[in-house]
């Protein structure tokens, strides 16, 4: 399989196509990685409907039994719980971290850890959030599949 | 994730009191020592397992508390539980006079161990995934 970048200039959006006869297992490859990295997530910001890339979501959370997903700069409101996002989403990078938060593996800066045992997670955008022992089996998990994949 | 549930409660067991009671005839066997009440202590191991993996299956209950906290609380929980039982075993038949403090070296020295074991594992995770995260 080929790839062949072109640079166009003033286009609106990146896209990429794809030519084929038959659609090989190389080919198959390729599009199962770009399907969970090319999703979008549809919610609410301001009472309008909004579509958001999924893999600019650094984390959802769960307030007052709502379910919000942040970007770097905005938060939109998700009609999907966080069990749901974590059965869809997994694939794409998605682990849960607290009973209310799932964070995005690929918007992690580092980890720390204190004395108490808990960890710190601080993401790119710098925020930071906390991950509860009782997730660090299923997080550690996560991120040795997600080196698998990219090993591979 | 419950580490000890109701269905390896009893391989936990087992293996914990097959270590210790290794571990007891290898120390006896180097340093040339015959334990007087073999029987005895044999059960006193058992019973010591059985108590220590229940106390530690509580963990589970306790991840929303300060670990520091939770890892102290039951190791008062265990020891004082064991010293209890040292008192009720002294009220109806002879015990050694160093029972109290041979109890506690038991007890505290695989504790320590353990808990010492897994801080070390915590970190050296965190340092593991700092370099994955370094590479993404």
């Amino acid at each position: 399989m080929k790839l062949i970048k072109t640079k166009e200039e003033y286009i609106t959006e990146n896209y990429l196509e794809l030519h084929y006869d038959t659609i090989d297992e190389e080919t198959v490859g390729v599009l199962d990685r770009l399907r969970s990295a090319l999703k979008y997530i549809e919610g609410t910001m301001d009472g309008k409907k909004q579509t958001v890339p999924l893999a600019d979501i650094f984390y959802f959370e769960t307030v007052d039994r709502k379910t919000f997903g942040y970007t770097r700069d905005c938060c939109i409101e998700i009609s999907m719980t966080l069990q749901t996002i974590i059965d869809e989403y997994t694939d794409s990078g998605f682990v849960r971290i607290s009973k209310s938060s799932i964070v995005n593996l690929y918007k992690i800066k580092k980890l720390q850890g204190d004395l108490n045992m808990r960890t710190l997670i601080y993401l790119k955008n710098d925020e930071c959030l906390v991950m509860n022992r009782g997730y660090r089996k299923e997080f550690y998990e996560a991120l040795n599949k997600l080196q698998g994949k990219r090993g591979k | 994730m419950k580490l000890i549930d109701r269905h390896n409660f009893i391989s936990v067991v087992c293996v914990s009191f097959t270590l210790v009671v290794c571990g007891k005839l290898f120390l006896e066997k180097i340093s040339g020592f015959t334990d007087r009440f073999y029987t005895e202590n044999i059960f006193t191991c058992l019973l010591v397992c059985i108590l220590a993996t229940f106390i530690i299956s509580l963990h589970y209950y306790l991840q929303n508390l300060p670990f520091i906290a939770v890892m102290i609380g039951q190791y008062i929980l265990l020891i004082g539980i064991i010293f209890g039982g040292i008192f009720v075993l002294g009220q109806v038949s002879d015990i050694a006079p160093t029972a109290y403090k041979d109890m506690f070296v038991s007890v505290t020295v695989p504790y320590v161990l353990g808990a010492a074991l897994y801080y070390i594992s915590f970190f050296w995770q965190i340092k593991k995934a700092n370099e994955i995260f370094s590479k993404l």
